[in-house]
């Protein structure tokens, strides 16, 4: 039984994590809760199926995996589908989030969630300002 | 005049009653269960104050990593406790934060200086509101300040011009401020456009509130997201 943490795309939902990064945070939450890793596993780019840890739990059988956040969970209902069905006993955690837990409900929620945060509109931070937040916040548009 | 509009113009915040005590008063308790002090001194809020307002800084930073139990669910009881008036600011279906904060504030120079600042320096939505609520009677100068939003909104573009954010202007404001006392069962909601913040204050008491942070779900977010939010439906 193996404890793991995931590493993907840099592109997860509205961040923004480079791969030493991810190791970072996932490490670092792996600490604060006293586990011990011993597996890393890398996603390819562009990849959100999480297919290689699927296919490393099937050879390891995984017990824990860490992920930076939810954002990281597949959305195609296909891919949720095959992750649901071959990891609902895998105990998830998501170190933004500070999140945890396991099988289908869990995973699910967690996915719904990514998806009504997914759907929200956000303001690109770069190309506002102080008043400009500020009159968008009175605006009738919004 | 509406709370909806003295939040959302002037004075961009407002003194408002809890609806429902039974909650808030549990998350007391709970709070009370939490924290690190002998049991006898569990049973009264200010018994637990003065035992606080006795500690060091690192016996408090420890008596924090037991809050992150009673953490768990303040947000959703904070919340639950004040349904309507966020109902009528926001809707049902919300963002809120996901780790509610509890903070601590012991009496003494050498302590308990929170600068003025505006909540939206952490990078939260324009249309998220704060609900800050103390868990006691505030009978001395324990409390926090807010300034209004016109005179928030006048030093926020003068900053602006300068190219500056919460610069000296905003920091040295703290000096002469009087926070507001209030009781047990009140709180302020303010917008995050509004200067805010706490000065020293002398008292055998430590001062213990609790705030959350919210927004409708239909409005846009900035950089805050699932690493500080979560969906929340009122019932």
């Amino acid at each position: 039984m193996t404890i793991a943490i995931i590493n993907t795309d840099m592109n997860i939902g509205p961040f923004r994590i480079p791969g030493n990064g991810q190791n970072m945070i996932t490490n670092n939450y792996a600490e604060r809760n006293n586990f011990k890793v011993e597996e890393i596993i890398p996603e390819p780019f562009k990849s959100r199926s999480l297919a290689t840890t699927q296919w490393v739990h099937k050879k390891k059988r995984l017990k824990i995996v860490i992920l930076c956040s939810i954002h990281q969970l597949p959305l195609e209902k296909k891919r949720i589908k095959d992750l649901v069905n071959n990891m609902k006993k895998v105990e998830f955690h998501f170190a933004l989030e500070g999140i945890s837990g396991k099988g289908k409900r869990f995973l699910l929620d967690c996915i719904q969630e990514a998806k009504i945060f997914k759907d929200a509109r956000i303001i690109d931070s770069q190309k506002t300002s102080w008043s400009k937040l500020y009159k968008i916040k009175n605006s009738k548009k919004y | 005049m509406k709370i909806n509009t003295l939040i959302n113009k002037e004075p961009g915040y407002a003194i408002c009653s809890i609806e429902n005590m039974k909650i808030f008063k549990k998350l007391r308790d709970s709070f009370l269960k939490n924290l690190k002090i002998p049991h006898k001194y569990k049973k009264n809020i200010n018994n637990a104050r003065v035992q606080i307002a006795k500690m060091s800084k690192a016996e408090i930073n420890r008596s924090m990593i037991n809050f992150l139990t009673f953490n768990k669910n303040l947000s959703e009881m904070m919340i639950n406790s004040c349904p309507k008036l966020i109902k009528d600011l926001c809707g049902k279906d919300l963002f809120i934060q996901r780790r509610a904060h509890t903070t601590i504030n012991v009496p003494g120079n050498e302590h308990t200086k929170q600068w003025t600042h505006y909540e939206m320096i952490s990078g939260i939505s324009p249309f998220t509101y704060i609900f800050w609520a103390p868990l006691h009677d505030l009978d001395d100068d324990g409390g926090a300040y807010h300034i209004d939003l016109k005179t928030s909104l006048k030093i926020m573009k003068k900053e602006e011009k300068e190219g500056l954010v919460n610069g000296p202007r905003v920091l040295e404001m703290m000096g002469l401020k009087k926070p507001p006392r209030l009781k047990f069962g009140q709180a302020i909601i303010f917008n995050p456009f509004v200067l805010h913040g706490n000065i020293p204050f002398q008292s055998g008491f430590a001062r213990i509130a609790c705030n959350v942070r919210f927004q409708s779900c239909n409005k846009p977010l900035l950089q805050k997201n699932t690493d500080y939010l979560k969906y929340f439906r009122l019932s």
